[in-house]
């Protein structure tokens, strides 16, 4: 291999002609891996080493091995050159665009981030915003964005980022959970979670059954209100349940605007407990009968749970 | 269904700005009535169409028709048989190259399936050549990694170590297992806040490292108290407001894969009380879909038929530790049989419109095997490594193995295989 002449590439196989699940490799597979293997056993921290991780991540992205030895070899090549490491964000960049449900590019890129002299969260926006505009969950790019918000200790861009993707997809769980966690991060004012409230409640309208919101709304209330579930809310939530928590009996004829709003009031009136065990019961058992049936099982333990106590 | 014209139409669109407005779906009742019972499952009339919805709509529609049909009520053990034979017989094709650092998870899979579904059919030949192709690559005996010339890695070590846990002791290879080995790097992996680090320089730091070590960890008794130091906060830390667990301690979102690692490893460590049961039930609970009857891995996510063991599983540990079931077996097997199951080809798929694959035909059949069990931990040695279970339905019943749902594998084969290592 051009470059590389002095390098024999080491195997790949095992050598036993039996192998199991053995890969068909092609040459240059071959080439580039076993050349980039006998590098590595030797110790070689050079820029044409570098480059053939390069060659290696780009045919087998989850190819953890070159991933940690780039790692090695940019740490002995930067020592302080921005230049360089900068030159290795714009490279990540690039691979990551190209496989966005890789694994190792994350951690990778944390590292590079923790060993540069003056790392900016300017420049990993854009990207990011990218990314989720590609795959609004994608797992990996969400948590690497927490990661950053937190590194960079920087919490501006975040709500209204969420907002935005809300207002584009309000099903969107990643979303939500991202404002939990910016709201957990930033001890919010009482008003602040008020005003919080009222944004939930008025997605609520949007689309009542949607299970995103209503969890968040009672991570609101258990996070930042003690679970002190007032009046309002239980009006409010009982706008989408048309009375079915007061009927000791379901009627299977009623039709409910959301399971979820009926889930949530379940929990408060069993909350409460006392004389609204009942209506906790009541819920629950509509659910059981008809507006959540798979999750019978659940409903049933948790009305003999309401029953004990 | 265009929401862009409605918007004009609904004044608190208008007035608030909104881009589109609600959509007034109503379903007719025929279409959800299900056989056994009168009910009538009702979707709830508003909804907004976004990305979410159109891709859920999609899959309910073709889950809905396979769901309806009478072929494909039973498990095809034969036929699944080869699928999983095919990589034990030949080579890979090039494409494949994507797993070439995931060697140690291929031969769990496919070896994992043959034994769940009939232990003879991971033959004793098999047996040989997986532990001849693991001590190859890994003289030493561990640490592994996924492939010649590869470092140690956490999820490949576990890979292999439950590989080798399902071959019987073939050629002395549980004796070829370096403990100490793999015990001294596991410390070199772990942080101080309690969490594994999947690789030695970089890696991923997540519930998926910390299940993968202590996992491991205990089937090979190294399970110390410098260990464990640390590792129940840290898991602890990761069980987010939705009650399922993130990856990391910083409020990620409830994931079903991060979150069977953290419960799995709370079991292993004894620690289930320290997290709030109760949330977590809820949200396994919520993963399942009246339409599709299947499992989702996150809110509002399609169902994948992977989650029959990542979420499941986590289920099936609660009911092991006497929280009762939160899930509802039969539906989810009917989900696995009528939709992941397909006539032309052999394998298990992750949900429909997709091709079967050795990671989903584990995971399924594993999924098989937990929604046809009920679990219980042994009174005599209440621990994770023991967790038995019955069969709800014998006359209903695929005839796997019993597995344990901690750790992905046959209970009989994880007994044994600990055992050796006390």
């Amino acid at each position: 291999m051009e470059g590389y002449e002095d390098v024999s590439p080491l195997p790949l196989d095992t050598g036993f002609k039996d192998e199991l699940c053995q890969i068909m490799y092609t040459d240059e597979y071959r080439m580039v891996v076993g050349t980039a293997r006998a590098l590595m056993e030797r110790r070689e921290y050079s820029e044409r080493a570098k480059e053939l991780t390069g060659r290696v991540i780009d045919l087998a992205p989850a190819y953890y091995t070159a991933w940690n030895y780039r790692f090695d070899i940019l740490m002995h090549l930067a020592r302080g050159n921005v230049e360089l490491l900068n030159q290795e964000l714009e490279w990540i960049d690039e691979v990551t665009l190209n496989n966005p449900k890789n694994y190792q590019i994350w951690s990778y890129k944390e590292a590079v981030l923790k060993n540069h002299p003056s790392p900016s969260f300017k420049r990993e926006l854009p990207i990011l915003q990218l990314m989720l505009d590609e795959d609004t969950k994608n797992y990996h790019v969400w948590s690497f964005r927490k990661w950053c918000v937190l590194f960079f200790g920087d919490f501006s861009h975040e709500l209204g980022y969420t907002e935005s993707l809300l207002e584009r997809d309000v099903y969107n769980n990643s979303a939500w959970t991202h404002r939990m966690f910016v709201l957990k991060n930033t001890s919010p004012s009482h008003d602040h979670v008020l005003e919080e409230i009222e944004y939930v409640k008025g997605k609520i309208e949007l689309v009542p059954q949607n299970i995103s919101v209503w969890t968040y709304l009672r991570g609101l209330y258990e996070n930042f209100l003690n679970a002190n579930y007032d009046d309002e809310i239980i009006q409010f939530t009982s706008t989408f349940t048309h009375g079915v928590e007061e009927e000791d009996e379901t009627d299977v004829n009623v039709e409910i605007e959301s399971s979820c709003a009926l889930e949530f009031i379940a929990h408060v009136y069993a909350l409460r407990g006392g004389a609204m065990t009942r209506k906790a019961i009541n819920a629950y058992k509509g659910l059981a009968t008809k507006y959540d049936p798979i999750r019978k099982n659940l409903w049933e333990l948790k009305i003999s749970r309401v029953t004990k106590s | 269904m265009t929401s862009q014209d409605n918007g004009s139409k609904n004044p608190a669109a208008k007035l608030l700005g909104r881009k589109r407005s609600p959509i007034e779906r109503v379903v007719p009742s025929e279409e959800e009535s299900s056989s056994e019972s009168e009910q009538s499952i009702v979707a709830m009339v508003k909804e907004m169409e976004t990305e979410t919805t159109e891709a859920r709509d999609k899959l309910i529609h073709e889950c809905r028709i396979l769901l309806e049909r009478d072929d494909l009520n039973t498990l095809d053990k034969e036929f699944h048989k080869k699928f999983l034979d095919s990589p034990f017989s030949h080579q890979l094709p090039p494409g494949m190259v994507a797993l070439d650092a995931s060697a140690p998870w291929l031969l769990y899979w496919v070896a994992n399936g043959l034994r769940v579904m009939n232990p003879s059919w991971l033959e004793r030949e098999t047996q040989r050549r997986i532990q001849e192709k693991v001590f190859r690559i890994n003289p030493h005996g561990g640490p592994f990694g996924g492939g010649m010339g590869q470092l140690p890695h956490l999820a490949g070590t576990y890979a292999i170590v439950n590989a080798l846990a399902i071959c019987d002791n073939t050629d002395g290879c549980w004796d070829k297992i370096n403990r100490s080995s793999i015990y001294n790097w596991l410390l070199t992996l772990k942080r101080e806040d309690g969490g594994f680090q999947t690789c030695f320089r970089v890696g991923e730091y997540d519930t998926r490292g910390v299940y993968c070590a202590i996992s491991v960890a205990s089937t090979l008794g190294l399970l110390t108290q410098e260990l464990c130091e640390n590792v129940v906060e840290f898991l602890v830390h990761c069980q987010n407001y939705e009650g399922g667990f993130g990856g990391v301690p910083h409020e990620d979102e409830a994931h079903g894969g991060y979150t069977f690692c953290a419960v799995a490893s709370l079991a292993i460590l004894g620690a289930l009380d320290t997290i709030n049961v109760e949330k977590l039930a809820d949200w396994c609970s919520q993963r399942q879909y009246n339409d599709e009857k299947g499992l989702s891995g996150r809110s509002n996510k399609l169902v994948d038929v992977c989650y029959s063991f990542w979420v499941a599983g986590t289920a099936a540990i609660l009911e092991a530790y006497g929280h009762g079931n939160c899930i509802d077996k039969a539906g989810l097997k009917e989900y696995i049989l009528k939709c992941c199951q397909m006539t032309t080809r052999p394998g298990i798929r992750d949900k429909p419109g997709t091709k079967p694959d050795f990671y989903h035909t584990n995971y399924g059949l594993l999924g098989v095997a937990i929604t046809e069990n009920t679990f219980q931990l042994d009174p005599s040695v209440p621990n994770a490594l023991k967790i038995n279970s019955s069969a709800i339905n014998p006359d209903d019943n695929s005839g796997l193995e019993s597995i344990n749902p901690v750790y992905g594998l046959p209970s009989r084969d994880l007994e044994t295989f600990y055992k050796h290592f006390k």
